[in-house]
């Protein structure tokens, strides 16, 4: 019989509480005049609270090293496209 | 029930076959990724084009209830989460638990979701059906909310398929299809729950949060 690995639901609770910590943060800080600042705020928790999710809940931390691979392809070519679109759009 | 699994011909072992299941899932993510990808490239380069408009029409949004949309997300993949933990454990009665808060979270978001399509209706704030809005940026402000009606649109839709995927989940577990050897269908199912969960966690920030200091 194959024994999966299974993290213990202390792990996944303590996940939860840091994404809805982050999501306070993410709220609050918005209220608060930062200029471009806010913006980069917004963006970085968001990376991080997806990071959370897919590292704890989608598991990536635990499986297979090419499945992180073939996650992070995903987001390589997203950064190509809208990378390689305001290579355009912020030159004119 | 471990007798129950059939292999598959082309594969070595259920290790290898359930490898070879997370790994086509995940490619089905990275096109669901760029699927979505493609609307917030084009929500980013329309943002740097009316930074203004943007701005007002961010605090257009109904701030409540896309925050609190956003915190009955997240706690629906905590029980997703848990839910495959127990597929994995073999405990079905806390799997089917789990899957069934999970569904009731995911229909609480698209009724709250609904709600707010209402409000922005009554608001007039609808492109094309009856967009009333009053200054100088009113144009760049309909494009921004033809962007947040597609962009939610098309996500409450997969929100709409993984609620019928959970409920299939259900009623697979119901009639005893998982053990602690073959649960392949709960984790994928949970897989794409987070998907539609982490497109979320980008869409909250870039519609409701823009400008609202």
């Amino acid at each position: 019989m194959i024994r999966h690995p299974v993290a213990a639901t202390r792990t996944y609770v303590l996940v939860w509480v840091v994404l809805m910590i982050l999501l306070t943060l993410t709220l609050g800080s918005a209220y608060i005049p930062l200029g471009s600042l806010n913006t980069v705020i917004n963006l970085g928790i968001a990376v991080a609270k997806a990071l959370l999710v897919m590292l704890f809940f989608m598991h990536l931390r635990s499986g297979h090293p090419v499945l992180r691979i073939f996650a992070s392809a995903g987001f390589f070519w997203l950064a190509l496209l809208i990378g390689l679109s305001l290579t355009d759009f912020l030159t004119r | 029930m471990a007798d129950s699994i059939v292999l598959k011909p082309q594969f070595d072992d259920a290790e290898q076959e359930r490898v070879a299941s997370d790994l086509g899932i995940w490619v089905f993510l990275a096109t669901e990724i760029l699927f979505f990808g493609a609307l917030f490239a084009a929500y980013t380069i329309t943002r740097i084009r009316y930074p203004e408009a943007f701005a007002v029409a961010s605090r257009l949004t109904n701030i409540t209830l896309g925050s609190i949309n956003t915190g009955v997300l997240l706690t629906s993949s905590l029980t997703m989460a848990l839910g495959v933990r127990s597929a994995k454990l073999g405990a079905r009665t806390a799997l089917i638990g789990w899957m069934c808060v999970t569904v009731v979270l995911g229909i609480a978001f698209l009724a709250i979701k609904s709600t707010e399509y209402y409000l922005d209706y009554t608001g007039h704030l609808v492109p094309a059906l009856d967009f009333a809005h009053a200054g100088v940026h009113s144009g760049p402000i309909e494009i921004f909310f033809y962007m947040y009606f597609f962009m939610t649109g098309v996500h409450s839709i997969h929100m709409l398929v993984a609620i019928c995927l959970v409920c299939v989940l259900i009623a697979m577990a119901w009639r005893r299809s998982f053990s602690p050897e073959y649960f392949t269908p709960v984790e994928l199912g949970g897989l794409y729950w987070h998907l539609v969960d982490i497109v979320w966690i980008f869409l909250y920030p870039l519609l409701y949060l823009v400008s609202r200091s």
